[in-house]
């Protein structure tokens, strides 16, 4: 490997010993174009949440204009950040990871050859679909035509055309599993089959039920919070998971050591993951069992968040080592995210809490949190990490990623916190019937002033992450001259 | 665990926990919910949907209504606010939405609830100036102005009937008239619909005020 | 699923290990699960489709459990405060010489020569010219509520009835309807003298002594 500036501290016999440069080859195209367009997606959300927030504070800020309307910037903003960036830097993070735990070069034999390039030829194009349908879609959406189901607005097309480009990439991740050369699986690799696996079944389901061919309404509440709990807890987060299981204890010179803890807290994912989706209904127009299921479920939660938490924070770590590298802080703050997420849903799915919150700032917070925190922090540091072995050399700039880092963390803090407040006090003012509701919109007004900073340094962060990569790749092609972006 | 079938069996089992309570159960049985007969008045319950009531969901659909507004008035046992509030009558049970073709239950209240707002604001000139311009009668109101749902249009003859009566900033130039398009017309039939104050078999409204 | 208890050298060079789990982790992860199984269990309206207020066990089957009913008080409260406070303030003091207190009014109370229906008549038609309150002399106009429905004017009665110190029975709704049919004629607010006329009423429908005349 090339000398390494940037001091990242993993010796090569960490990692698969089988010939890794011949498997970061052949998953190179495919997961730089699968980040590139991530990151795209993650600087428009991001510049689509200012505008949001913006409106929050001045209504008429781009007023009279129907496309810019709140009801339709804000489902773009948040389907942007889902299936924009989230899922995409998922499925990165997810073929590089697979494909390294298995040390099983995308293609197998044929890596190299013929086969090896339509596969590749394949995922790219897929990846395009998948983009092109997002495109589309959130176009379908500022021009009117969402289908007004709660993150899963995209119009029918569009979604399946989601569906479809990714059954094409993910089919692959999972038969690398099958195919593997390693013998005993490891963690991670169970929530990246799990992850690949559900996605597909979750996006289908929820969508031929809700949008494509919708049942009667009555029954479409409990599925909509179904799809929002699954597509987060079943999807985004066991790729996250996965990206902190395998990077983390290599990164930090450590291993694993409680792997009974880590298959209860797998299984107890899977199996609360669905039903955590019902906190959004608490109290709603669904028969009482699942009101309370939404309750149980909110609290018991915390399990495999703390086995996991045991897990990867209880091990023996060299502090120097997370000092300096990035990727392993990134990780480690996903996980804090991922703790604070679980104690505020925990706390939120009390029903006199829920009673009050829900509605609010508060449980936005938590989604937020949920999406910025326990998912992204993990997936840029599985961005940070994957990227200079991709390109084999290092890439980043040490400077751009600090900084990102840092205004990630301070911008998603101070967000999290404005709106955890803010929803408290409009949720305790919400139920004391003799303030009138005007009057609760002007007492959340600072709030939202200071949500609106936050989401601006967001989305300086984004902005430094995009041009930290754009300088990665652009400095790849300059040097290399061979296969561009 | 090592074996893809293994890992991939025990995945579908126990996700199908969750799949069943919340996808075939609902899609079974709170799915195949059927309309109530309407005992006082004849007809059914929930009451059937206007044509432009039908055409004014889609609508509510693309303006993102659901960002802002929810559809529930909450059970008792978890909260009376909604209903102190005056939200409703009674708490908003599964087949109060049996009509709709998209539940709009919403998730966010940055907008009062309006389930009800049929029976409490049951003036369509009301909702009309209120769509074109929120902060006239509301004032602070977060709510965009939705004048595209609006045509602004010299006076030919006579005022039209349809044209609202708007005062001060709002009104249009002299000899001009604020008239509601077709969409306008039928989010507004829509919203006059939206009404959960009739008894249903799980869901009996009490007639408050008895003597303690 | 392998419960290995010794090192295990993976093939790609990581070990992942496994530390007996600590008794304490077990005991919580389990009481959690009681917790979890006992909450579902009693509130669930014993897993009924037709129950939605999860403060109901109904394991028996029978029936549909209530909604808890709302306070009228409460509902109370709130319309007093969009529609009253304006002249009797939320003190229920009003104004001196101009806006009479609820707080201790005869007319609120239905003492000595007042019915209930007094007050829900000058509540639905309004009150005009000079009245005393308290000993204390007006001269003042409030407005007709008869826009409101009876549910809400019996509702804001009751609460002036049960706050500020105020003890006096609720009204009902059907008692407003009555005597909104009853003064259906009315067309003009009351004076004092007109209001007086009446034979006292209680809202159960007794009738109280014959008005004195004057």
């Amino acid at each position: 490997m090339s000398d390494h500036t940037l001091p990242h501290h993993h010796p090569e016999s960490g990692y698969l010993p089988v010939e890794s440069k011949s498997i970061d080859a052949s998953v190179r195209l495919p997961v730089i174009i699968l980040f590139g367009n991530a990151i795209h997606w993650l600087v428009v959300a991001a510049l689509l949440s200012v505008i949001v927030s913006i409106k929050l504070i001045a209504p008429g800020f781009l007023g009279g204009i129907s496309f810019l309307n709140y009801g339709r910037l804000a489902p773009m903003a948040r389907d942007l950040m889902l299936y924009g960036w989230a899922s995409q830097a998922a499925l990165g993070a997810g073929i590089w990871l697979m494909a390294r735990l298995c040390g099983r070069p995308l293609g197998g034999k044929n890596a190299e050859g013929f086969g090896g390039m339509l596969l590749r030829t394949l995922i790219i194009s897929a990846t395009v679909l998948w983009n092109l349908a997002v495109l589309l879609g959130t176009l379908a959406i500022f021009a009117g035509y969402s289908t007004g189901v709660e993150w899963l607005e995209y119009p029918n097309w569009a979604s399946a055309m989601l569906l479809l480009s990714f059954l094409l990439i993910g089919i692959w991740a999972v038969l690398l599993f099958d195919r593997r050369s390693t013998g005993r699986a490891e963690v991670a690799q169970w929530y990246l089959v799990a992850a690949f696996c559900w996605f597909p079944w979750v996006y289908g389901t929820a969508n031929l039920l809700l949008v494509w061919k919708p049942i009667q309404a009555s029954a479409q509440g409990p599925i909509q919070s179904w799809y929002c709990g699954s597509l987060l807890a079943l999807w985004l987060l066991p790729v996250a998971l996965a990206s902190a299981y395998a990077l983390l204890p290599r990164l930090l010179g450590s291993h694993l050591n409680r792997r009974n803890l880590a298959t209860l807290g797998f299984w107890m994912l899977l199996m609360l993951g669905g039903w955590n989706g019902m906190d959004r209904l608490i109290g709603g127009p669904v028969p009482a069992w699942m009101t309370s299921a939404g309750v149980v479920a909110g609290v018991l939660f915390l399990i495999p968040i703390f086995m996991i938490s045991i897990n990867l924070l209880g091990m023996h770590r060299k502090e120097a080592l997370v000092a300096d590298s990035i990727p392993s802080r990134f990780l480690l703050m996903g996980l804090y995210a991922l703790i604070v997420v679980g104690v505020i849903g925990a706390i939120a799915s009390l029903p006199d809490v829920s009673g009050a919150v829900r509605f609010t700032a508060f449980t936005e917070a938590k989604t937020q949190l949920w999406i910025l925190g326990a998912i992204s922090l993990p997936l840029f540091g599985a961005l940070y990490e994957s990227l200079p072995h991709l390109l084999g050399r290092d890439c980043w700039s040490p400077v751009l990623s600090g900084r990102h880092y840092v205004l990630t963390l301070v911008g998603l803090g101070m967000l999290v916190v404005l709106m955890l407040l803010g929803g408290l006090f409009t949720g305790l003012a919400l139920a004391d019937p003799t303030v009138s509701f005007l009057n609760i919109t002007s007492y959340s007004y600072p709030f939202h002033v200071m949500e609106c900073v936050a989401q601006l340094l967001l989305l300086v962060a984004a902005l430094l992450l995009g041009a930290n990569i754009t300088i990665a790749l652009a400095g790849d092609y300059l040097l290399n001259k061979k296969t561009g972006k | 665990m090592h074996r893809l079938p293994t890992l991939l069996s025990g995945i579908f089992l126990v996700f199908l926990t969750s799949w069943l309570g919340l996808v075939a159960y609902p899609a079974l049985q709170l799915g195949r919910l059927t309309p109530v007969a309407d005992t006082d008045n004849g007809g059914s319950l929930p009451p059937t949907y206007g044509g432009q009531a039908i055409a004014g969901q889609r609508i509510y659909a693309t303006e993102g209504c659901i960002s802002c507004h929810s559809q529930q008035v909450r059970q008792t046992s978890i909260t009376t606010s909604d209903i102190d509030r005056g939200w409703g009558v009674r708490p908003s049970v599964a087949r109060d939405y049996l009509r709709d073709s998209t539940a709009f239950l919403g998730s966010r209240r940055l907008g009062q609830d309006l389930s009800n707002v049929g029976v409490r604001r049951p003036d369509a000139k009301w909702h009309f100036i209120h769509l074109y311009h929120p902060a006239a009668v509301c004032e602070g109101s977060l709510m965009p102005c939705f004048s595209d749902l609006f045509l602004v249009r010299k006076i030919q003859g006579q005022r039209s009937d349809d044209a609202l009566n708007l005062t001060g900033a709002d009104a249009p130039k002299e000899g001009y008239e604020v008239i509601p398009t077709a969409d306008a017309k039928n989010l507004v039939a829509y919203l006059l619909s939206l009404r959960h104050d009739y008894p249903l078999p799980e869901a009996p409204v009490k007639k408050n005020g008895a003597a303690k | 699923m392998n419960h290995d208890h010794h090192n295990n050298q993976h093939e790609n060079g990581s070990e992942e290990t496994n530390r007996p789990l600590s008794p304490w982790l077990v005991g919580t992860f389990m009481l959690a699960l009681c917790w979890g199984g006992f909450y579902l269990a009693f509130n669930s309206g014993g897993f009924r489709q037709d129950v939605y207020e999860s403060n109901a066990v109904n394991w028996a089957g029978g029936g549909v459990a209530a909604a808890a009913p709302v306070d009228p008080k409460v509902v109370g409260k709130r319309l007093y405060t969009q529609n009253c406070v304006v002249c009797h303030q939320p003190t229920g003091m009003g104004v001196a010489g101009q806006f009479p207190p609820l707080v201790g009014s005869e007319y609120v109370l239905a003492q000595g020569n007042m019915g209930d229906n007094h007050l829900v008549m000058l509540v639905l038609n309004g009150l005009q010219g000079h009245f005393m309150v308290k000993g204390e002399a007006y001269n003042n106009a409030m407005v007709p509520w008869k826009q409101l429905t009876d549910e809400q004017i019996a509702d804001i009665l009751t609460y002036i009835r049960s706050d500020w110190g105020n003890n006096a029975p609720a009204i009902t709704p059907a008692f407003v309807a009555q005597i909104r049919k009853e003064t259906a004629s009315a067309n003009d607010s009351y004076t004092q003298e007109q209001l007086m006329a009446m034979p006292p009423m209680k809202s159960s429908g007794a009738q109280g002594a014959t008005p004195a005349t004057k």
